[in-house]
This record gives structure tokens, sequence and C-alpha cells, in this order.
């Protein structure tokens, strides 16, 4: 951090310093709790100055204006609501048809990309690498959450439709059909169960197979 | 949290219409005094509340900081527009000589805050009371003051700076007694 402010911490609220140099101040204060406390007490004094000021009042236009150039923010606002709140009902749909299965299973690949980052951005995880099986493997990796919350599935040129079944300690499980662009496909699951392998199938065929370890 | 604060941070038109409501007379009167027309001294405050309304999480403070922090930049936009325009009319020039202890204008706020303020500007030593009063009232530059007076640019910025503190001291003790 730069050194303090001294005394343009006072000459900063009265408007005596160039932008440049009010920007560093700007700048410094966000960094500074010291100095922006500084610069608070000066801010306090400068407002009351504005005590002793002749008295002006705005044309009613000035609110007018103010309405209008808050406006279309506050329509894009209410669009992007909009929009969140229709992603999240479709969303919850899903979740709700998929109730029937014991996995949870967001298999629209765009929507499925993002909950995936979002998921592993805020997890911690393990990885594993998938073991080629047949004569025509496919090349593969899972992603998993280390409390099993979610599962990740990743495979490089898949080659056809590819579904994942899982183990549990239960019994066996089918993931679904992983989403293909052609060039990858993923999938992304949140089991009600440890899943403990997870075996990849092109027609009926094991591809590709993991353990996981937590 | 103060409702009007919060309203405000989160960005909500209502924090905007609050704030006007509140202190539109104040800031105009600010812009106003650095800014001899009025249509350029709304321009102002209108370019300047709304950058910190539309700025995410720029403000964290109660309602006096935020009122304090909105009177900095409303004057700041108004001293740059002057300056960039490197011209000062008839009134600013007027403006320049008044100090606030002589002005029989109406006051923007309440009379007791504003007797308060004139009495703790008395109170400063002269050099400082004048340099701040100057820099303030009279919207000069502290280079500009430095020239006038004939006073290194150091020796300027320490008044400046020492009365600053001096009236804080002083404005903080006058509310403690008030209340």
């Amino acid at each position: 951090m730069t050194e303090h402010l001294g005394e343009n911490a006072e000459l900063y609220p009265l408007g005596l310093l160039d932008d440049d140099a009010a920007r560093d101040i700007e700048r410094h204060i966000a960094l500074c709790s010291a100095c922006a406390e500084r610069v608070a007490q000066a801010q306090s004094v400068a407002a009351s100055l504005a005590a002793a000021l002749p008295v002006a009042s705005p044309s009613p236009a000035l609110e007018r204006r103010l309405r209008e150039s808050a406006r279309p923010r506050l329509g894009a606002a209410k669009a992007r609501a909009s929009i969140f709140r229709f992603a999240l009902a479709a969303a919850i749909a899903l979740i709700f048809l998929g109730l029937g299965w014991q996995t949870l299973v967001l298999q629209q690949r765009l929507k499925a990309e993002d909950v995936a980052l979002v998921t592993i951005v805020h997890s911690h995880f393990n990885h594993v690498s998938m073991a080629p099986e047949s004569a025509n493997p496919v090349a593969a990796k899972i992603l998993y959450a280390r409390d099993g919350s979610w599962i990740y599935i990743i495979a490089d040129k898949p080659g056809g439709s590819l579904r994942a079944i899982a183990e549990t300690a239960t019994g066996t499980i089918d993931l679904g059909v992983l989403t293909s662009t052609g060039k990858t496909a993923s999938l992304l699951v949140h089991p009600r169960e440890r899943i403990t392998s997870i075996v990849l199938q092109r027609a009926d065929t094991n591809v590709a197979s993991a353990k996981l370890a937590y | 949290m103060d409702q009007l604060v919060d309203d405000f941070a989160a960005r909500r038109p209502s924090g905007l219409e609050q704030v006007y409501a509140l202190w539109s007379r104040l800031l105009f009167s600010v812009a106003r005094h650095a800014i001899a027309d009025s249509a350029r001294a709304e321009d102002c405050v209108h370019d300047a509340l709304l950058r910190v309304w539309r700025a995410p999480n720029r403000f964290a403070g109660n309602r006096a900081m935020l009122k304090a922090y909105l009177v900095t930049c409303v004057r700041n936009e108004s001293l740059a527009m002057l300056r960039s325009e490197g011209r000062r009319d008839a009134r600013e020039l007027k403006a320049a000589r008044l100090a606030p202890v002589s002005s029989v204008d109406p006051p923007v706020v309440d009379p007791v805050e504003t007797q308060r303020l004139q009495d703790a500007l008395r109170r400063l030593p002269e050099e400082q009371r004048t340099a701040l009063t100057l820099a303030y009232y009279g919207n000069k530059t502290h280079v500009e003051i430095a020239q006038a007076l004939n006073v290194p640019l150091g020796t300027i910025k320490s008044r400046i700076s020492m009365a600053m503190r001096k009236l804080q001291t002083e404005l903080a003790s006058a509310e403690g007694s008030r209340s």
C-alpha cells in the first residue's frame, strides 16, 4: 500500500485535488481504513460547510430527469429478474420431474454446463480418470464432490450415445445419457446415495469405468 | 441498517427518490454555488447522484455519511466542470469574495446548524479561516489561494487541513453539547 494520505484527506472533500489525485484517494481509501475514516470525517465537515451556502432549489425537471435516467436500469433489472424466475422455475420443474428417479439429473446442456461450473467453483472435489474398456473405449474423467453430493462426468469424443450406470451400497442406478455436442459429452448428477463406481456404456457395451474414493 | 441507506446502496429507485426528496436542495445549492448556470448545475447533481447510485457497493455507512459523501461528489463534479471550462463568471467571482460569517442569504439547512458552523469558523485562527473560506466558499484552488496570499503552497495545504480538523472537533463538541 502507498503511504497514507496526509493533508490530502482534507483537501479531497473540498474539491481541491485534480482528477488523478482524487482517483488516487478513492483507490487508497478502499484499502486503508485509517485514511477512509479520516476522509469520512473531512467529508462530514465539508457537508457542514454547505450549511452556510445560499439556498437554491432545482427545477422540477431535474427530478423528472433522474427518474427517467433510473428507469431503463429498473426495466433491465426487472427483465433480468423475470428471466431468473423463469430459469429457477424451469430448474425446479426439472428437479421434481427427476424425483421419481434415485438421482436428480440435469440434461439440458447449456444449463447443465452453467450449473456444473457454479457447483464446481463452490466445492471441494476429487477427480479420477476412467479406465478404458472394450476395443473402442472412450476417454473420460469424473469430477466429484468430496461429500458425494454431485458428480460430473466428462467424455472426450464420445463416439455415440453414452449412458452412465452407477453402483451404490444398495444397488445399481441408471444416471442417464450424457449430453453430447459431438466432440464432448457431459453429465452432472446429484445422487441421493453415495456412488462408489461408474460405468459408461455405448450401445450396452462398457467403454469406461472408474471407482470413486472419498 | 437505515432503510434509506439500504435502499440507496442496493440501487433501488426508491433509495434514489428518498435521497432526492431529502437533499436535492442541499445538493443543488452546492452545485449552484460553483456553477452559475442553473441547467449546468442540475447536470452536475444529476450526473453525480446517478454515478454514486449506480455504482455497486460504492457506499457503506450511515445516513449522515451518505449525505456527506454525496455533497463531496456533487461538489467535486461541479468544480471539475467549472475548471474544465476554465472560467468564472461574475456570480462566481462574487461568491469568491463572500465569507459565510458575513453572509445574509438564507441557509440551506436549519439555523441552529448554521450558527454552530459560523461560531466554529470564528474560533479558527484567522489565517486558517481565510484559507478554508477561500477554498470552499470562494471555489479557489489551493494554488490560486497560495498565489493570492503570497504564501507557499504547502503552507496553504497545511492551513486548510488543520482548519478542517479543528472544525471537525468543534462541530463534534457542539453536537455533543446539543444532544
